[in-house]
């Protein structure tokens, strides 16, 4: 009599565990998405409130980026993940730049033959001393775009094309509205977010995005550019 | 990967919450900085123009640049440093230097509105913005050119 009822009870606590199970993931795919917006809307208002409102006080314009930068460091120790599955890794390095070699120089290419047939000269803006913290800049964003977003965008949506378009959509918005740099970075935030999801290396990503960043801000005309001005600033 | 702990929600929502006291904070700043609510004056149509004054009482001695506008349309600006005693025995100033007048003339025929702004600096210069002082002022041109108080 004993045996068929525990027998039952064993089916019915393993079916609720497995709900239990299914509920947690679904949580978490759900709240992937929560985090990913989160993040944006902190850049968002970084480039389009703060900076409006405050000027140059840097003080204050950093308040969102403190406070995403904190979120995404404390999300990635609450859901355990290390800075070698982040991408912070050197194993995939070599393997990372292979795959984006090809689309990088291909950038390059058309970048330079864009600054020849607009202007019959290769470079064109002046060099900045500035230009020397772009490899460190392209790393930060990298991190943001694939160490974080994508990886949630994975989270949420599974690998592949959904998840990298989500990428690169979100990575044009920060562009925006600046029309040209909107557009690049949409194709650059495709080709590093694909790379990103075969071999996340967030050190090959950077560099094959400061090398983009450097020849477009040397070849392509400042004016063509807006002077590279994003969000509320490039209207003033 | 790990599911997020409750502890991440809240960290998630507290951030939202940071970040929204953080734009009202800015916004109540910015309106107070940009728009002041220190500015007041009065003005009226006289026969040749339109006269009024202009007081800025969070710096009492300062002379206020005032614009013109009619129609919506830039006409003209001055500096509100003329004399007008009543304005300062009616304790509205702390002297009487803070008038001003804008004389119209070549005006089509017609009803028209004129608005007074007082010009404000902030941001060291960088962000310049009009404030409305009193209401707008209806008048009337008639055929000779003279000017009339009301739309009629």
């Amino acid at each position: 009599m004993a045996g068929p009822v525990l027998a039952s009870i064993r089916i019915m606590s393993s079916e609720i565990k497995n709900r239990e199970i299914t509920a947690d993931a679904e949580t978490g795919r759900d709240f992937a998405i929560w985090e990913i917006l989160s993040v944006v809307s902190s850049g968002l208002l970084m480039e389009w409130v703060v900076l409006s409102f405050a000027g140059r006080s840097k003080l204050v314009g950093g308040i969102p980026v403190v406070l995403a930068l904190g979120f995404m460091l404390y999300s990635h120790y609450d859901r355990g993940e290390t800075l070698r599955e982040i991408g912070f890794r050197t194993d995939n390095f070599l393997a990372a730049c292979r795959l984006l070699l090809l689309p990088t120089a291909l950038v390059v290419l058309l970048v330079i033959a864009v600054a020849w047939l607009t202007s019959h000269s290769i470079l064109i803006a002046p060099w900045r001393n500035r230009f020397l913290i772009l490899p460190l800049w392209a790393l930060f964003q990298q991190y943001v775009l694939n160490g974080f977003i994508n990886r949630r965008a994975q989270l949420a949506l599974g690998k592949g094309l959904k998840s990298v378009v989500l990428v690169a959509i979100i990575f044009s918005l920060f562009h925006f509205p600046n029309p040209l740099l909107a557009l690049l970075t949409f194709v650059g935030g495709l080709i590093w977010a694909a790379a990103y999801q075969r071999q996340p290396n967030l050190f090959a990503l950077a560099l094959s995005h400061a090398l983009s960043s450097l020849i477009l801000a040397l070849a392509i005309s400042p004016k063509l550019l807006e002077g590279l001005r994003v969000g509320f600033k490039y209207f003033g | 990967m790990k599911n997020p702990s409750t502890r991440l929600v809240h960290v998630l929502i507290g951030k939202s919450i940071v970040e929204t006291l953080v734009v009202g904070a800015l916004a109540v700043f910015t309106f107070i900085t940009v728009l002041p609510p220190f500015f007041h004056g009065w003005s009226e149509v006289t026969e040749t123009g339109i006269s009024g004054w202009a007081v800025n009482n969070a710096s009492p001695w300062e002379r206020v640049e005032v614009q013109l506008f009619v129609d919506g349309k830039f006409v003209g600006d001055a500096i509100a440093d003329q004399a007008r005693p009543d304005v300062s025995t009616a304790g509205w100033a702390k002297d009487a230097w803070h008038g001003y007048t804008f004389p119209i003339n070549s005006m089509p025929r017609g009803v028209h509105e004129a608005r007074i702004y007082a010009l404000h600096d902030s941001g060291g210069g960088m962000r310049k913005s009009l404030q409305l002082l009193g209401k707008p002022i209806l008048f009337s041109v008639d055929a000779s050119g003279k000017i009339w108080p009301g739309p009629s």
